[in-house]
């Protein structure tokens, strides 16, 4: 075999490793390319094609796709489906014919579910008017319509009814004529308001559908309008922006497939600060008892590797422990010690965002401990002999200039631990994220925070998501749309906590 | 005139306990179990300054840090014998070693401000203490700076950070902040070692202008230095107090072979 020479090992050795270096940066790259590509497919307006499906020489199928790809791509991607699908059955391969409708409308409804359809309509109690440009007045007709509505239920209905309640408390008889005056009352407003409700559904559009059947839609369940194969590119981008700002501020609609993750977000950010208000003190206190005080010996040592360990235990097993320890066993104390009238029904005996924090926190510990104990050794001696010099005890030396030169590496402790909390589905699913949560665990009821509370969490959010029909493009992109925005979360919450360790290493550790 | 003429050169033999500021009895030290220092016995005058002189490794650091017992941050450091201060003994087992050391302070090799203001750098050790009233501490950073002759390059910034001052800076500041709790000691471990001639000259007049108010103790390895600043001087050899006079005869006829060897360079 033949030898390299001196300057061929150079080459090789700096060749190869700068291989790898290119391959990993194409990995991460790539990574996150797909993940904003299939992303924001979720925010961009899709085409939508005609597609006809002759099954039989007079039988067709007619429907209108959404796609985010042009035509011709289209009708290749469906085309190879059907090959693959027809290739080895012994019936005969339908005929399919893709067309491009511009006429056709995007109907997204309020609550979240989207028609396709051309425009035939409109239907007022008074009148039919068939052109879409009318629809301005008909919509300003039924806004009216619903803040009457509107006004009548919370200003009249639900006045009376909390009437009606009282009496029923302080036990006034049936026929009491105080009662029978509020019940004659709530009649008029109730028919009143079923009045309006029946107003309101006689304001609906009529639309064709791709078969050429007509299809209603009601005008108060409309909430954009618009055809997709005509937008300008201003539009369009518009649409988006809307779209953005509908995704971070709402909440999921249709079974997650559409609307906005605002919950989810709200709550992942929420969990991970509390989880990081609760890591960062515990661990710098355990890393500071294991470098400063404890005496060096096997104990000691013991110890650092079972810390290091615990780093690697799969955070499913945290998971469980924080159900089985802290929701069970922690919560069903508090429950029966605090809040035993409650019960059997529980407060904190259950899944919630405390638990979930507290879980995390303990999970992400080791890596606060070892990298604080790391930021302590990195104390130059000099400065703690200084301090004794100066006749400091050792807790003072330690809190006063120990603590502040090592805190950079407390902040890379919380940084790593920021993201790994907020990435991590496994344990939360055990301990308190749920698919949907009714609340935030926010709000302006006392005591404001709800730590009992379940809560959304964007990483279940996308592992929940990953169970939507694929073929169902609107639900999948949106899957990728929280993905994005997890990646986008987790940077964003990281380059603070770097800002932050910046400024102290600045401060502290520029020698 | 004659008495005043007679303190300035006391001898050594006959130091009062009132002219002695350390006295050190049968005092020896352990580090990891080897023996470092043997059966020392010595008494630092008052108010002078006391050179120590030896190779690398006699213990000279050590003997140093024995007197505001900063050597015990060592692990492994065992020892006998006494050390006295005013009369007691600080190794006693009811020792306040915290407020010892406000009273012997202690400059190091390398300068180690803290990451702080140059102001709360020198107000370090008093804030320690409790003290916060603001015009007492503004007087005292004041004083100590210019005693340790920083005042007129720092008092424009003194709230910039001290890690911007340049090496001899540091190393005065951190005078400074050890002179801010007037120290009745000032135990200097090769305090210029680190610095240019022209600091260290700085630095020599400064520790002259302490000699006033302060007994300084300076382990050196430059026998000009020695000869330049220091009334005293102790030569260690191997743990062992080999000669111990004032500086001038030490220098110019040294009782002891060893001496000789060492000051006319020819060890190591």
């Amino acid at each position: 075999m033949r030898k390299f020479s001196g300057a061929e090992k150079q080459t090789i050795s700096s060749f190869a490793s700068g291989l790898s270096a290119a391959i990993l940066l194409i990995v991460l790259i790539s990574l996150v390319l797909f993940i904003m590509l299939k992303g924001s497919v979720y925010f961009w307006p899709s085409q939508v094609f005609k597609v006809i499906t002759y099954d039989t020489p007079n039988s067709e199928v007619s429907a209108f796709v959404p796609s985010s790809v042009n035509i011709d791509e289209f009708n290749q991607a469906l085309s190879n489906k059907l090959n693959a699908q027809f290739s080895n059955s012994t019936l005969p391969m339908p005929l399919m014919v893709v067309e491009q409708v511009d006429a056709v409308y995007q109907i997204s409804l309020y609550s979240g579910a989207i028609q396709y359809g051309t425009f035939q309509q409109i239907n007022t109690p008074n009148s039919e008017r068939y052109q879409l440009a009318e629809l301005s007045d008909v919509v300003a007709d039924v806004a009216i319509f619903q803040n009457q509505l509107h006004d009548i239920q919370t200003n009249y209905l639900t006045v009376l009814h909390r009437k009606i309640a009282l009496l029923n408390q302080s036990g006034v008889g049936e026929e009491a004529p105080a009662r029978l005056k509020e019940l004659e009352q709530f009649t008029y407003w109730q028919q009143k308001a079923e009045a309006l409700r029946q107003k309101l559904t006689s304001y609906h559009l009529i639309f064709i559908d791709a078969s050429g059947q007509p299809f209603d839609v009601l005008v108060k369940d409309i909430h954009h309008l618009f055809q997709p194969n005509v937008m300008s590119l201003f539009d369009k981008f518009s649409y988006s922006g809307n779209k953005i700002i509908e995704f971070v501020s709402e909440s999921p609609k249709q079974a997650s497939t559409s609307g906005g993750v605002f919950p989810a977000l709200f709550g992942t950010v929420l969990m991970v600060l509390l989880m990081a208000v609760i890591v960062a003190p515990f661990g710098a206190m355990a890393a500071i008892y294991l470098h400063e005080y404890a005496p060096n010996n096997m104990t000691t040592s013991v110890i650092r590797i079972c810390v290091s360990n615990m780093a690697g235990v799969p955070s499913v097993v945290y998971g469980v422990f924080g159900l089985g320890f802290f929701v069970y066993t922690l919560g069903g104390s508090i429950d029966s010690l605090l809040f035993s009238d409650a019960l059997p029904s529980p407060t904190f005996g259950t899944p919630g965002l405390f638990w979930a924090a507290l879980t995390m926190a303990l999970l992400t510990l080791p890596v606060v401990i070892v990298s604080t104990e790391e930021g302590l050794r990195r104390v130059p001696e000099g400065l703690r002999a200084g301090s004794y010099a100066l006749g400091a005890t050792k807790a003072e030396t330690i809190w006063k200039t120990v603590l502040p030169v090592a805190s950079p590496g407390i902040m890379t402790g919380v940084i790593l631990a920021i993201a790994r909390a907020a990435g991590e589905v496994a344990p939360l699913i055990l301990v308190g994220a749920v698919k949907f949560a009714p609340s935030l665990p926010v709000d302006g009821e006392f005591p404001f925070l709800h730590l009992e509370r379940q809560f959304m969490h964007l990483g279940v959010f996308i592992y929940d998501g990953a169970f939507h029909n694929q073929t169902n493009t609107q639900g999948s992109s949106m899957m990728f749309a929280s993905c994005m925005l997890l990646l986008i979360i987790v940077f964003i919450l990281n380059l603070f906590a770097i800002i932050v360790r910046n400024k102290l290493r600045d401060r502290y550790v520029r020698i | 005139m004659l008495k005043l003429f007679e303190t300035e050169t006391l001898s050594l033999d006959k130091l009062t306990d009132e002219q002695t500021a350390i006295k050190v009895n049968d005092f020896s030290v352990w580090l990891n179990n080897s023996l470092v220092l043997n059966n020392i016995n010595m008494r630092i005058p008052k108010n002078k300054i006391t050179a120590m002189i030896g190779q690398s490794g006699c213990g000279k650091s050590t003997l140093l840090s024995s007197f505001n017992r900063m050597n015990e941050l060592n692990q492994k450091y065992a020892f006998s014998g006494e050390v006295e201060l005013d009369g007691r003994d600080i190794y006693n087992k009811k020792e306040n070693v915290a407020k010892l050391r406000t009273k012997v302070g202690m400059v190091f090799q390398r300068p180690n401000p803290f990451p702080m203001s140059i102001y709360e750098n020198v107000c370090f050790g008093l804030r320690i203490q409790g003290k916060t009233e603001r015009r007492m501490l503004d007087d005292i950073v004041e004083t100590s700076l210019r005693n340790a002759a920083l005042w007129d390059e720092v008092k424009g910034r003194l709230f910039d950070s001290a890690l911007l001052l340049s090496g001899g800076q540091q190393q005065r500041l951190v005078i400074a902040r050890a002179l801010a709790l007037k120290p009745e000691i000032l135990l200097l471990d090769e305090p210029t070692s680190a610095l240019d001639p022209l600091t260290t000259l700085h630095i020599e007049e400064l520790i002259n202008q302490l000699k006033k108010t302060t007994t300084v103790v300076i382990v050196t390895h430059n026998m000009q230095q020695a000869a330049r600043v220091s009334d005293y001087s102790v030569f260690l050899h191997q743990g062992e107090l080999i000669e111990y006079s004032d500086s001038d005869s030490l220098f110019t006829m040294p009782a002891k072979k060893q001496t000789e060897d060492y000051i006319t360079g020819r060890y190591g």
